[in-house]
């Protein structure tokens, strides 16, 4: 419905491109993980009671060891997810398993077959 | 597992097993000194002590890095984050230097698949043997070959993890435990722990760990320009490909160097053709460089068919070192670098922490005194025993005294209660104490502690 392309092919446009849609992924999926893991370690984990074990200068409060805490997982979980967007998305294609999205091995012969004078003994 | 290399499968494949060839050569010798070097400071290193301790030792459970004579405290967390920078940048700078230097002569998958394939080579055999024995029918001979092998592998695999966690539980201790069946549950599970994993990757996974695992075999190519060195096929000079007789003129027959005796593919343990460019897949081992030289030399053609080239000198341009990002990783690793050597230098060997207790506000004494308890904490980070003094800075009213001498072992930590007191007089509300720790037998070793004393505010003399 939008503008036709070069070839006139009618084009359907989405509203995100695949990178930024894969973006959107990670950042998203890298949140709902942090949510998670912010309530299960506090959930558990008085940060009050590790100031005195504290191994940074200065004591923190509890919203500040929460906000930090919330901040520190995402962080973490979002390296995870783009990496993990990253190597699907670099990695061998679709298909690759069933052989079709596969390059085709390298052939090998014999190396002595069309070259007489290489005597293949050698490197045995 | 299927020894078929055939290329035209399109039904379900597994990912098939590459066999690849032993080869002799420059660079092979190169990788064999490095897989020696690396393996052997690995399963030696702690052994040995320096300084009363394992030489390398991770003591998580005591919160304390032994390296070389040196003890790293949680405090010292800064030295060890800059030394993951320093390892980051070197990697960048040695990928845009030489490559991928890094995978085909010093990766721990590269050196351990490379002492996984000698010990299946000396079991087995090379490649074709390898192969004969894989589809071979299962008799006396494989049976007992496999066996061997797996035997071996596993018992190196063994080895590999019970060293692993010899950097982190000490290892004489960690042996003795094993020989006696004292071996605590997380020991024993750590250990087969990284033996697996050894076995896994080495012996098994081996260059799928390269090819689907790995993130750096997918960026690196992001550090890579026209002046990095790459294993590279000489296309110009190769095709047309084509066998030969040795007397043969390749000229009358309209061919190039390249004889297609894919001896090049045979030996790469990643199983690819580089005769069809650069491929991520391709961990720059060298290996068909070593192999392509000796058919070279067997023609009696010139070497570096295959060669450790740049793409500038393939273009017969002029290949340039000294190029803006190596100065930019040069000089970021040098300012780190000095950084680093700098701050352990200045370090001081001491820590002191004043808490106050906060259960009790301030004690009010007769004589117009008030009085507060508070906790020092002090760390003696040195590797030797010292006593220490408090003095206190800038307030001559304050007096203080400790329950028990301030005396600490070589590496120990330890608590001391303590009373400070105060006219009330000198001041209302919060009064900011600085007080100065100092090794009595050495006054560089001193430490600031700071600390908050609550007097009473005067115009409410009822206090709390």
């Amino acid at each position: 419905m939008n503008q036709p392309d070069q070839d006139n092919a009618p084009e359907i446009r989405g509203r995100w491109s695949m990178r930024q849609r894969d973006i959107g992924i990670a950042i998203w999926v890298a949140f709902l993980a942090a949510c998670v893991g912010t309530f299960v370690i506090f959930g558990v984990m008085d940060p009050e009671a590790l100031n005195d074990a504290w191994v940074l200068p200065w004591e923190m409060g509890r919203k500040l060891a929460y906000s930090l805490g919330f901040l520190f997982l995402f962080i973490v979980s979002l390296i995870a997810s783009s990496l993990t967007i990253f190597m699907i998305r670099t990695g061998p294609g679709r298909g690759h398993t069933t052989g079709s999205g596969r390059r085709p091995l390298p052939e090998i012969k014999d190396p002595g077959e069309d070259n007489p004078d290489l005597d293949i003994g050698e490197w045995h | 597992m299927s020894g078929s290399q055939s290329s035209q499968e399109t039904m379900y494949r597994k990912e098939p097993k590459i066999y690849p060839r032993h080869v002799k050569g420059r660079f092979a010798r190169l990788r064999v000194v490095a897989v020696w070097m690396l393996l052997g400071l690995y399963y030696v290193i702690p052994w040995f002590k320096v300084g009363g301790h394992q030489a390398v030792l991770f003591d998580l459970p005591a919160r304390k890095f032994h390296i070389l004579g040196l003890t790293l405290w949680p405090q010292d967390f800064v030295y060890l984050s800059l030394l993951l920078i320093v390892a980051g940048l070197s990697l960048f700078f040695f990928t845009a230097l030489a490559g991928r230097l890094w995978c085909g002569f010093a990766c721990p998958q590269t050196v351990w698949t490379e002492t996984f394939l000698m010990i299946e080579r000396w079991v087995e055999g090379d490649r074709s043997k390898r192969m004969k024995l894989d589809k071979s029918p299962w008799n006396a001979n494989k049976i007992t070959r496999k066996f061997t092998k797996q035997l071996l592998w596993i018992v190196f695999a063994a080895w590999t993890g019970f060293t692993f966690v010899g950097f982190f539980t000490p290892i004489r201790q960690l042996g003795g435990d094993i020989v006696n069946l004292e071996l605590g549950g997380w020991g024993t599970f750590w250990i087969i722990f990284y033996s697996f994993a050894t076995y896994g990757n080495a012996g098994f996974l081996r260059e799928q760990v390269c090819k689907y695992m790995c993130p750096y075999a997918r960026f690196q190519s992001a550090m890579f320009d026209k002046d990095t060195l790459i294993i590279s096929y000489d296309e110009r000079r190769g095709e047309p490909r084509g066998g030969r007789r040795k007397s043969a003129d390749p000229a009358e027959l309209k061919l190039g160097s390249c004889i297609d005796c894919t001896l090049c593919v045979q030996v790469c343990p990643t199983g690819i053709d580089i005769r069809n460019g650069l491929q991520y897949e391709c961990i720059a081992c060298a290996a068909c460089i070593d192999v392509c030289d000796q058919v070279m030399d067997k023609m009696e053609y010139s070497r570096g068919l295959i060669s450790f080239t740049t793409e500038h000198a393939l273009q017969g341009e002029e290949t340039h070192v000294s190029r803006p990002r190596m100065w930019i990783y040069g000089a970021l690793l040098l300012v780190i670098v000095s950084g680093i050597v700098w701050g352990m230098t200045q370090r001081v060997p001491l820590r002191a922490d004043l808490i106050r207790d906060r259960n009790v506000l301030y004690r009010e004494l007769p004589g117009g005194m008030i009085e507060s308890v508070y906790m020092l904490k002090i760390s003696n980070m040195d590797n030797k025993p010292h006593r220490y003094e408090l003095i206190v800075l800038e307030n001559d009213a304050v007096q203080f005294d400790y329950s028990r001498p301030l005396e600490l072992q070589a590496e120990e930590v330890g608590d001391f209660s303590m009373r400070i007191r105060m006219p009330a007089s000198a001041g209302s509300g919060t009064q900011n104490l600085q007080l100065l720790l100092q090794a009595v037998d050495d006054p560089s070793i001193q430490r600031l502690a700071k600390a908050r004393m609550l007097l009473p505010v005067q115009t409410n003399r009822a206090g709390q």
